[in-house]
């Protein structure tokens, strides 16, 4: 049994994608699976030096379709397994986990969102949250966790294996080209020690006889009749919507009588949030709002947002991709509806600042 | 609420910027304050202008980039044109004294314009290897974003290895930050 990678409790300075590896480290995942692409890389660099140290496996695949697939196949094998991607790699990976969907199989992709559409910028985006939610031949039966700051990606990665293994929907960490290449401080540790607990893996298939009987396994990606099919989905959708209200999680703060609550997401949250704070300081009524979980999607929390505010301004790096699911979840509402939308680049608290006060 | 001082610091590839940032980034976090550092990158392998964007404050730092820095350090005729749009009137520009035909690119714009013997200094005094330790010697100056002693702390974390081998070089090094701070004090 190899020591375990981080002891108690201490305060780092890396890139996200380190972040990440550490965090698979530590929530103990078995292997990783994975292809090269920027700027998702070091995520793979980092686990390739340090999972032999700790009995950990690592397979570099040909692609995105391979590594998804063979992560499910370790799924069903026992192991804890992970992938991560970006851009057109996450394109790829929608075929696996349109599979993992139907067939229940508990999996984590980190996905680090670059320019697109197509190969377009290495760089940066939010331009993979419509993929990423409801991507593939589907239903969207995903978890998608969009982090704001390395802490959280430490957090939320040791967490998406939780979620993932115990209502067995893949679970994505969304971040972005900044988060993965930026250094900011953060504390790691071991989250057992902080009484967190680790889901165990069990194998789905290869399992031994028992007193010498090996039943039969037939997890199912193929029905024969429409009436098969809808009858398993509509049991997926109750799942679904059962554990939505566990999962959904979410972050406001000023909406109470604010005229107009900034909705942002994952890192340009960090923006909106220093934008709010300022604007409260010049006596302006702005509010705070960010889904964590885009899929479940908080919907009746911001709808109860609307409810008491004049106007929702949407900011993303996206032309509108957030919004749209929020738009969805307050169908009905007659809020005023501002945005601030710039695919493929960065947002400041300056600009949010400035637009507010245009609105205003 | 202070706020968190920028830095946008650019060079070609070769003449250490990302290193010093990084540097920077490491001691500010070691002092417990909060840093961020992100580079730019694309798709060129080498070639093109590397900035560093950095970030120093007593709280978590906002968004990774930002529209305007309060020190902008451009060592090559292309990183004085790429970095004038991160310059406004709070902001002090430095570059080197030895870039030659920008006249017309400085930034006039900037609060503060400092030129400094950075290139010169290093070939004639020092070596050429540690320039850039003497540019991390001038943004300390310019922003006391960091104490010299942390920055020394910083180095010595970073390269001790190769003092180890060498201790002139750990000496050189720190003549480097020295000697960068005086640059940016005497171009005040």
């Amino acid at each position: 049994m190899s020591e375990k990678p981080i002891q108690g409790e201490k305060r780092v300075f890396m890139t996200g994608n380190e972040v990440v590896a550490w965090a698979a480290l530590a929530a103990k995942a078995d292997i990783m699976y994975g292809y090269p692409i920027t700027p998702q890389n070091e995520i793979m660099h980092y686990w390739t030096r340090m999972a032999p140290k700790f009995g950990r496996k690592f397979l570099q695949t040909e692609d995105e379709l391979s590594a998804g697939f063979t992560t499910l196949g370790g799924v069903l094998s026992g192991r804890k397994a992970f992938t991560a991607t970006a851009g057109p790699g996450n394109t790829l990976m929608q075929e696996p986990l349109s599979m993992a969907e139907m067939m229940r199989i508990p999996s984590v992709v980190v996905i680090q969102q670059r320019g697109g559409p197509s190969t377009a910028t290495v760089i940066y985006s939010q331009q993979e949250v419509t993929m990423t939610t409801f991507g593939g031949n589907g239903e969207g039966f995903r978890i998608v966790y969009s982090t704001s700051t390395h802490q959280e990606l430490f957090d939320y990665t040791i967490k998406a294996f939780n979620t993932a293994w115990k209502y067995r929907f893949p679970t994505f960490v969304l971040a972005d080209g900044y988060q993965a290449k930026m250094r900011e401080s953060l504390k790691i540790y071991d989250p057992e020690e902080k009484g967190v607990k680790l889901i165990q893996p069990e194998a789905t298939i290869g399992k031994p006889a028992v007193n010498g009987v090996k039943e039969p396994v037939h997890v199912r990606n193929t029905y024969n009749t429409e009436e098969e099919l809808f009858e398993v989905l509509t049991g997926y959708m109750e799942d679904y919507q059962k554990c939505a209200p566990e999962v959904t999680e979410y972050q406001e703060f000023d909406c109470d009588d604010a005229d107009i609550v900034v909705v942002s997401h994952g890192v340009v949250a960090r923006a909106a949030k220093v934008a709010v704070q300022e604007l409260r300081q010049e006596g302006l009524k702005a509010g705070f709002f960010r889904p964590v979980t885009l899929r479940p999607f908080p919907a009746d929390q911001l709808r109860s947002v609307a409810d008491k505010t004049k106007t929702l301004l949407f900011v993303e790096s996206a032309f509108g991709q957030m919004a749209k699911l929020a738009k969805e979840s307050i169908f009905g509402s007659t809020v005023n509806v501002e945005t601030l939308y710039k695919p493929g680049v960065g947002i400041t608290s300056e600009e949010i600042v400035a637009k507010v006060k245009g609105v205003l | 609420m202070a706020k968190a001082v920028k830095i946008a610091l650019a060079g070609e590839g070769g003449q250490g910027v990302q290193s010093v940032a990084q540097i920077i980034a490491e001691a500010a976090n070691e002092e417990g304050r909060e840093a961020l550092y992100i580079p730019n990158f694309g798709v060129e392998q080498r070639g093109g202008v590397s900035v560093a964007f950095l970030q120093i404050g007593d709280e978590k730092i906002g968004s990774p980039k930002f529209q305007t820095a309060d020190i902008v350090v451009a060592l090559s005729d292309r990183a004085v044109r790429r970095t004038s749009q991160y310059v406004d009137g709070n902001t002090t520009f430095v570059y080197d004294s030895s870039i030659e035909g920008i006249e017309n690119d400085i930034p006039r714009n900037a609060g503060r314009i400092l030129a400094i013997p950075a290139v010169e200094t290093s070939r004639s005094e020092l070596h050429p290897r540690v320039f850039n330790i003497i540019i991390m010697g001038a943004v300390i100056k310019a922003t006391n974003v960091v104490s010299e002693d942390q920055a020394r702390a910083a180095i010595e974390k970073k390269l001790g290895y190769k003092f180890e081998q060498n201790p002139k070089l750990r000496e050189l090094n720190f003549k480097a930050i020295t000697r960068g701070m005086e640059l940016v004090e005497k171009a005040q």
